[in-house]
């Protein structure tokens, strides 16, 4: 019986031990980069001061539903939408810069150049963000904020040329 | 109070790091920004403005990294 209990003992301590030491890295804060793609860059050490967090929303797959993600995705587009001075009309968000008008919508930009020109078309073209997968109100809320800070964007997007960063040069992952 | 630096992603949006803008080293918040861009493509965009920034200084409390577009 003594030995039997000796052994339990020792079982749950080993199991104990693998929870306790099956951290990586030994610090709770490095695991919380919310991109994989940030993991490896060691930023406690390299910042100095710098505190790598994420917050208890950022753990999409652990903690946050769907519904929750929409929410936080569409907060946000409101934020830019305000920022970039834009109007929601519908599905649509309008974007004024000079005379130049875009329509924003679920992977679709109209533009409009010369507003006040009646025999001025629009034209149009599809975008998406190929790199990553976000929410639809955070992919029209990153071109919203991409076209008022450049609106020759449009022209580089309908040009098919691939993916395009916010300052206009062709970007691919290699 | 903390400067964030945020991106969108799968998740709705996710921090990516945050850090004291009093006392952090910026060329090192700097490095590591360029280091994401280099990746990615996203550029920081200052969220107070709107606008995009090449630098992030410490007045800047959230900085959005936007990533890049391709049309069709």
């Amino acid at each position: 019986m003594v030995s039997l209990t000796v052994s339990l003992v020792a079982f749950f301590a080993l199991i104990a031990w693998g929870f306790v030491f099956a951290r990586p890295h030994g610090n709770p804060m490095a695991r919380e980069i919310g991109d994989p793609r940030l993991r490896g860059n060691n930023l406690l050490d390299r910042v100095g001061l710098a505190v790598i967090i994420g917050d208890p929303f950022e753990h999409g797959a652990q903690g946050v539903d769907v519904f929750e993600r929409a929410d936080r995705a569409k907060a946000y587009l409101r934020r830019i939408v305000a920022l970039t001075g834009a109007v929601q009309m519908g599905n649509n968000y309008v974007l004024e810069i000079g005379t130049t008008r875009f329509h924003v919508r679920d992977r679709y930009v109209r533009r409009l150049q010369g507003v006040s020109d009646p025999k001025c078309e629009y034209e149009e073209t599809c975008f998406c963000l190929p790199y990553t997968r976000v929410p639809t109100a955070e992919q029209i809320a990153t071109a919203l904020l991409e076209l008022a800070n450049n609106p020759a964007l449009f022209g580089r997007w309908s040009a098919q040329i691939g993916a395009v960063k916010a300052d206009g040069e062709a970007f691919a992952r290699t | 109070m903390n400067a964030r630096i945020v991106t969108f992603s799968s998740h709705g949006n996710t921090t990516l790091f945050e850090y004291d803008p009093a006392s952090a080293d910026m060329d090192e918040v700097n490095k590591v920004i360029a280091e994401y861009e280099a990746k990615t493509g996203a550029q920081p965009f200052d969220m107070a403005t709107g606008e995009r920034i090449k630098k992030v200084t410490r007045q800047q409390n959230e900085v959005l990294m936007v990533h890049p577009i391709a049309g069709g």
